[in-house]
């Protein structure tokens, strides 16, 4: 883990100490615009729509004290650390990035998810230490699934962690990226991932969230696609106390297409808001979004996720699926789709969405073969999810949800 | 003339005086019968005669309320048990309508079925290669354990797995519920003459029919046959042909039943 050092609270004192020893003009301008967007926004209010079922009002940002350096891991073994390099590929810290390739990180740093966006963005723009910026050459394929953890140790500490993806014309990149602390008390963690998909550029993109309990987790992951490239995400939830997930994709390029998957199994009392865009600039643009959760205890989670056909974006397919499946009957789910489809162009959009517990027939089924009710509930769960898996396309992924999903059950029963 | 031997043989599924009901109404009025290992009984009746529900009772069903009578398998009483452990004791119900259970694999559904049932740890290979035995002897394609569990299956696709799911459990007594309904000429002479392979000793069937075509393949020991919740009527294999010459309404009169109760509205 790299050494870290802190900052309390996130005043002006704050503020100044970063920015002092900043040598970049560009951050610190960023630094000082966001703070002053940071003290002018409000705080999220229930009475949005956006934040309707997430309520943040008296959540006490003074407690927190900020973590000074990178809290992020990128190790990658040094045959394959060679290989990238000689192929041009930057795959290092943003604070570093800034340094060494201003020129490349610069365009991209809150681009598509900027600091005005709300009012943690801002304090994620003002805040923000480490991070991991990934540049793929045009052309330039990368063999091993690059990886990024953030990790945290201490109560009370606050994290910016903050991903910047930007790939060339037809380059391929996998990147995981994972989410980790043991249980603690009072920790934020205000993520950032902004991905630039390049024209015919594939991108498969994998966060894990596997904070401890105590972490309070507010993400916004956005993508923006040129033309013809392909986007492939999945967002998968076990941890954190209250997880905020919003997984945006811009379909801005013709002819591209964006694929998000999301897993998530909620215990105790945990908290989960999941919002997605799948916005279709582009003519024959296609998305496809299946978000599964699984619900035990007095958990509770909202999916909230909006399709949008621009003016002008033609022969478009989007489809939109949330499923959950509630354990116990204290645990609650929403579900809410909207379409909102701005071209009278024909379209194919559709969207499903269910809230329900383990069907009472298949368990019977299940049990009339001899396997008794909790290893038939953990049957139909692992079946639920295994659509969810079948599209995973990264083995060890797909291996490691599969052990991840069947401890999460293991646990409640 | 039923021989001494098995006058003494205790049978192994015992109903006695079973009354039973669903959602608070009452389907099953006084049922008693005896299924040794080994033999084959049909029960034949008309649609709502409580064919169904007795299969359900049987194996336990949620929702499926014994009120009175008992239940004895191989000597013990299964009332209160829950339907794992019926079937871990040998009982199996092949459905009516089999159940989907998206993504879980026929096969990994029978191999944690055949763990559970036998009571013994069994490697994917060795389980695969068992699995293999019986879908030869029943004519069932690899592909179709592959697939999730009657996900996508047809009509006939969703009874060869239950009867898959039979031959490799091996229980007892196998009560096959309307396992010939909904099947074309093809599919039925498929199913019928794959549940003919595995009728032997070792395997005792309750086979519950609302035709007596499956008859053709499968021939009872003896035949039941059932009205308003109750057996009206108990002989040998003779009795199918005489069903089908008289009509369920023709043995109502018959035997002085009164007409059947029309359904409310």
């Amino acid at each position: 883990m790299p050494d870290t050092d802190t900052m309390a609270g996130f005043g002006r004192e704050a503020l100044k100490s970063l920015v002092r020893r900043e040598e970049d003009p560009f951050v610190e301008d960023l630094r000082r615009g966001a703070f002053g967007e940071f003290e002018a926004l409000p705080v999220p209010s229930p009475e949005t729509e956006e934040w309707r079922y997430t309520d943040l009002r008296r959540f006490d940002l003074s407690s927190f004290v900020a973590v000074d350096g990178d809290t992020v891991s990128r190790e990658l073994d040094p045959e394959a650390r060679a290989e990238i390099d000689r192929q041009g590929v930057v795959f290092e810290g943003i604070d570093e990035a800034l340094r060494t390739h201003p020129e490349l990180i610069r365009p991209h740093l809150h681009r598509n998810v900027p600091t005005a966006r709300s009012r943690f963005t801002a304090l994620h723009g003002a805040f923000r230490t480490g991070g991991t910026f990934v540049h793929v050459p045009d052309g330039v394929r990368v063999e091993v699934p690059l990886q990024a953890i953030t990790s945290v140790e201490r109560d009370g500490t606050a994290v910016f962690p903050h991903t910047i993806i930007v790939t060339g014309r037809d380059a391929e990149l996998t990147f995981v990226e994972r989410y980790r602390s043991p249980a603690l008390e009072g920790v934020l963690s205000d993520a950032i991932v902004e991905i630039d998909a390049g024209r015919g550029s594939r991108v498969r993109y994998v966060a894990v969230q596997e904070w401890g309990a105590g972490v309070t987790h507010l993400a916004v992951q956005r993508a923006t696609l040129a033309q013809d490239a392909e986007l492939r995400s999945l967002g998968v939830a076990f941890g954190a106390s209250l997880s905020r997930s919003e997984v945006e994709s811009v379909l801005q390029g013709d002819g591209s297409s964006s694929e998000m998957l999301g897993v998530y199994f909620a215990n105790g009392d945990q908290h989960f808001d999941h919002r997605s865009i799948q916005d279709h600039i582009g003519s024959l643009t296609s998305s496809d979004l299946l978000y599964k959760g699984a619900l035990r205890d007095r958990s509770r989670t909202i999916y909230s996720g909006t399709v949008i056909i621009r003016q002008g974006a033609h022969k478009c397919n989007a489809y939109q699926t949330n499923r959950n499946v509630l354990l116990s009957e204290e645990a609650r789910a929403d579900s809410i789709p909207n379409l909102e489809i701005l071209s009278n162009d024909p379209v194919r959009c559709g969207h499903a969405a269910s809230v329900g517990p383990v069907d009472d027939d298949a368990l019977f089924y299940i049990q009339s073969r001899g396997i008794p009710d909790a290893e038939a509930e953990r049957l139909v769960v692992m079946g639920f999810f295994q659509e969810v898996l079948d599209r995973v396309s990264i083995p060890e992924v797909r291996g490691e949800l599969e052990r991840a999903i069947a401890r999460e059950l293991e646990r409640g029963s | 003339m039923a021989s001494t031997m098995e006058e003494v043989r205790v049978a192994t599924l015992v109903i006695r005086g079973l009354r039973a009901e669903v959602e608070g109404k009452e389907i099953l009025r006084g049922i008693d019968l005896e299924v040794p290992q080994g033999e084959v009984h049909a029960i034949m009746g008309p649609n709502g005669s409580g064919k169904s529900t007795l299969a359900n009772v049987i194996m336990g069903r949620p929702g499926y309320v014994r009120t009175a009578g008992e239940i004895r398998f191989r000597g013990q009483d299964i009332t209160g048990l829950k339907p794992d452990q019926r079937a871990q004791l040998g009982l199996f119900l092949a459905f009516q309508y089999p159940t989907e259970i998206p993504g879980v694999s026929v096969v990994n559904f029978l191999r944690s079925a055949y763990k559970a049932v036998k009571g013994e740890q069994i490697s994917a290979l060795a389980f695969r290669k068992r699995l293999k035995e019986k879908m030869t002897l029943l004519g069932i394609e690899d592909a179709m354990v592959a697939r999730y569990v009657n996900q996508g299956f047809s009509g006939g696709e969703k009874k060869k797995n239950e009867v898959l799911q039979l031959a490799v459990l091996e229980p007892e007594i196998a009560i096959l519920d309307e396992t010939d309904s909904g099947l074309d000429i093809d599919s039925l002479k498929a199913v019928a003459t794959g549940i003919q392979q595995l009728v032997g000793p070792q395997l005792g069937v309750l086979l519950i029919t609302h035709y007596q075509r499956i008859l053709n393949y499968i021939t009872p020991d003896r035949i039941h046959v059932m009205m308003d919740g109750k057996i009206v009527l108990s002989a040998g294999p003779e009795l199918a042909g005489e069903l089908e010459r008289k009509g369920y309404e023709g043995l109502r009169k018959e035997l002085g039943l009164a007409p059947e109760p029309a359904e409310p509205a």
